[in-house]
């Protein structure tokens, strides 16, 4: 039994469309896979040619105008066993160029039909993007001038596999069907048609008149395109999972309340992973903590600040406004802080001796950031700082930072960060050594 | 175990614990890395994680392998919803289940990429043509995004829809301390495939409220899929019973199950005069406020909204306790859901509280509508004096 269950003659079409007479050449191209029926999904466009799902009995899929090439897509990826056959018009394929086109180049195995009848025959014979120059549509009334889109071309250049055009009157079309269905990889069938409704009486074109177009367009018909099937084209080009860090054996720092750090430089200055480094340790330790990052959207340059809260408890409100600990490290840096609204009032503000006019704080520590870098290495002089600020505030002692860093960094950076700890740890240590720091409540 | 991760993260994490099998997305601020984590995280699957050319073919993908049985996920920001848009009409019609994550971003257009706004809420609601109902879920922190997605996967399959989870920049790539394999979540049910007999009628159901068996393309008998109006055997209709019942059962299938979608976090107090309704980014800051409120000896309730379409009414009637007289809405946005809740609540007055620059709203300024500017001023005093301790 034939895929195909209805007769062109019975088909909804009007007398003397090509649609019908293209789904009998495509019913028979399917029919001579013997691919179960099962194995078969048809997914149809918008247009006089989506209404024929209901004469195939196979699986079909009917969605929006342009984006069957993506539902197919979706359904050779999940299911890549399927037969599937994207059926579509001219005006299908140039709402959905860009699918038409990327399809082709991802190579993911779905076939596609093109019934181009060169107008839009649903909506009243509109030009479409396949309308020859000079022909007649009731949106062309002077003749098209737009060059009309050669699709075969298009996707042959985009990395289709397999690519022909044929009349649908041609005696070798159910072949030219045939090879793209066989074909392992993307294919497509440029199918050529005539639209007796609109482009027909409009622009007397006729069987043979076909061909002529053909060459008249330099569009000839025949194989356009043939390569060996991509392997693996479909799959995607992800790394095995990811295993999460394995729970590092945790201590717990004695910790009270709320405390809030921003870190404020420029890109490149690693100021998200000093953040995150001094997050990690924090977690790790039992503690509460929120990480909240401003950037543009050029990660290379300009402005990079990190918002950190810790606390002995869960933090709801995420939003830092007077952090307790500034570290200041750039223009960059300072310049945005008004926009984010961020004072240091009260605060201990760590700062590049560099920088001019700095916010008000309550103690203000300028350190050459230049220094540090040579010790630290460039990447991690941020988190250095922060380190110093940390012990510097009185949170936490520097035996015990070391300690939890010891224990809970993990991954690629980490030597590169226990090297930059040890740093911000000495030099606070010699900042203390120069002037003593107020007893703080050091624990 | 704690763990240290962004929204984003959490709901990569909950789709993964949900069994999502296919991703398809398009790169976009502040949602990218569930693209590039999706892509890592189903890397052992060839195929089923892609970067399309856009959001239209990324959800195109989406509902494609959706109706062969995949788990389905798409993630994008305001942008890239509005391209969906069709293609959600698209699943409504067609029923399909799948998981939509909109990481919201502020203001209109462009926007602000790197910036926060919650301005999506009204949108996700009416995000398609025909304006038939479909549940959108709100995260308000990591937790939270990482089992409303999981939750989402839950209702997408069992009332065969799309369903839409919000996020904002400062909950997508924020990092905060969560311990997710403590969160106890509902098993997922199997979708009820109805065996051979239901293909020739795949869009079958009882009555107007129950959903239809899911008959998968690519499954052992054809069946057939579509976005036009249809009957129950899935070919076009003009009858126009056929019709009604169709659509209006598109809406039933909502309605009555309104309680099952109902995800809500009361914070009561019976004598309480002033009800704070939150959600998103804004709950955070209601909680604390709430919580210095109390410790000033304010009475005071909190309802945290983890679903805000079908509005959660008898949760919000349940904590209209007799003697609330007013209710504050803070919100990053216009103050849209505060005039939706204007709709449903009569007896008391709903003060909106706004902001939109990008910026959160703070503790202080929810304190401030809930008693009065002198009980704020203390709260600014308690502050500064818990500035001095710590330092």
């Amino acid at each position: 039994m034939s895929v195909l269950t209805t007769l062109k003659d019975e088909m909804c079409y009007c007398p003397g469309c090509s649609h019908g007479l293209a789904l009998e050449h495509l019913g028979e191209a399917i029919d001579r896979l013997g691919v179960p029926r099962e194995k078969v999904c048809l997914v149809s466009d918008i247009g006089c040619v989506g209404t024929a799902d209901r004469y195939f009995n196979c699986h079909t899929f009917h969605g929006l105008h342009g984006r069957s090439i993506t539902y197919a897509e979706g359904i050779k990826r999940a299911r890549p066993d399927l037969l599937v056959i994207v059926l579509i018009g001219d005006g299908g394929c140039g709402i959905g160029t860009a699918h038409l086109v990327h399809a082709a180049r991802r190579g993911v195995g779905i076939k596609i039909v093109v019934f181009n009848n060169f107008n839009f025959g649903m909506t009243g014979g509109q030009h479409s993007p396949t309308t020859p120059e000079r022909a007649r549509t009731t949106t062309t009334p002077g003749g098209a001038v737009e060059h009309p889109f050669d699709i075969c071309e298009t996707v042959a250049v985009s990395g289709a596999g397999y690519v022909a055009r044929c009349g649908v009157f041609d005696p070798n079309c159910v072949e030219r069907l045939e090879a793209a269905l066989r074909y392992s990889g993307f294919s497509l069938v440029d199918l050529w048609e005539l639209c007796v409704a609109y482009y027909v009486p409009e622009n007397k074109l006729t069987r043979p008149g076909l061909k002529e177009l053909s060459a008249r367009l330099h569009m000839p018909f025949g194989l356009v395109r043939e390569r060996p099937p991509r392997p693996g084209a479909a799959s995607a080009d992800g790394e095995a999972e990811r295993k999460r860090p394995s729970s590092p054996e945790a201590i717990s720092l004695p910790w009270c309340g709320r405390r809030e750090v921003c870190v404020a430089g420029s890109a490149g200055q690693r100021i998200r992973s000093a953040a995150g480094v001094i997050g990690e340790m924090a977690v790790a330790a039992g503690l509460h903590v929120v990480q909240q990052d401003d950037f543009p959207i050029t990660v290379r340059k300009g402005h990079s600040i990190s918002n950190l809260i810790v606390s002995s408890g869960p933090v709801h409100y995420t939003g830092v406004e007077s952090p307790h600990l500034m570290v200041l490290l750039s223009q960059d840096g300072l310049s945005r802080l008004p926009i984010l609204g961020v004072q240091t009032e009260g605060s201990l503000l760590v700062v590049d001796e560099s920088l001019g006019s700095v916010p008000p704080a309550a103690r203000t520590i300028r350190v050459d950031l230049r220094r540090i870098e040579k010790e630290s290495g460039k990447q991690t002089a941020a988190l250095a700082c922060l380190v110093m600020g940390v012990i510097e505030a009185g949170w936490i002692s520097a035996e015990r930072i070391l300690q939890a860093a010891q224990q809970a960094l993990v991954g690629r950076y980490r030597e590169e960060n226990l090297r930059a700890i040890r740093v911000g740890v000495d030099w606070q240590q010699s900042l203390s050594e120069r002037s003593p720091a107020t007893p703080a409540a050091s624990m | 175990m704690r763990e240290f991760i962004t929204g984003n993260q959490a709901v990569v994490r909950g789709a993964m614990r949900a069994g999502c099998d296919f991703f398809a997305g398009y790169p976009i601020t502040p949602a990218s890395s569930i693209l590039s984590e999706m892509i890592a995280s189903l890397g052992s699957r060839p195929g089923r994680a892609v970067q399309t050319e856009d959001e239209i073919a990324a959800i195109g993908c989406c509902i494609g392998a959706a109706m062969t049985g995949a788990r389905a996920l798409t993630a994008t920001s305001g942008p890239g919803l509005s391209l969906y848009s069709e293609n959600i009409g698209l699943a409504q019609m067609g029923e399909v289940p799948l998981v939509i994550v909109d990481c919201q971003r502020m203001g209109p257009a462009t926007g602000g990429a790197t910036s926060t706004g919650e301005g999506d809420v009204v949108f996700a609601r009416h995000v398609t043509s025909g304006s038939y109902p479909l549940p959108v879920l709100s995260a308000a922190d990591a937790e939270s995004a990482y089992w409303l997605t999981y939750e989402a996967f839950r209702i997408a399959e069992r009332l065969r829809t799309p369903v839409i989870v919000l996020l904002s920049k400062d909950i997508s790539l924020t990092r905060q301390t969560c311990d997710l394999d403590a969160i106890d979540l509902p098993t997922l049910t199997p979708r009820s495939t109805g065996g051979q007999s239901g293909s020739t009628r795949p869009y079958r159901v009882d009555s107007l409220k129950s959903v239809p068996d899911f008959v998968p393309i690519g499954g052992s008998a054809p069946v057939r899929f579509t976005g036009s109006i249809h009957g129950e055997d899935g070919l076009l209709t003009a009858n126009r019973g056929a019709i009604d019942r169709k659509l209006s059962h598109l809406k039933e299938k909502i309605a009555a199950n309104a309680d099952l979608l109902e995800y809500v976090r009361n914070d009561l107090d019976a004598d309480a005069e002033t009800l704070v309704v939150s959600y998103g980014l804004a709950d955070g800051a209601a909680r604390d406020a709430v919580a210095e409120l109390r410790d000033s000896g304010s009475r005071v309730s909190h309802l945290t909204l983890y679903s805000l379409w079908p509005m959660p009414e008898r949760a919000i009637q349940k904590a209209l306790t007799a003697r609330i007289r007013r209710v504050v809405v803070p919100e990053l946005n216009i103050g849209l859901y505060a005039d939706e809740l204007r709709r449903l609540v009569k007896d008391a007055d709903i003060e909106s509280l706004t902001r939109i620059d990008g910026g959160l709203i703070h503790p202080r300024t929810i304190a401030a509508a809930v008693c009065n500017a002198e009980a704020a001023a203390k709260l600014v005093e308690r502050d500064e004096r818990g500035r001095s301790c710590q330092s």
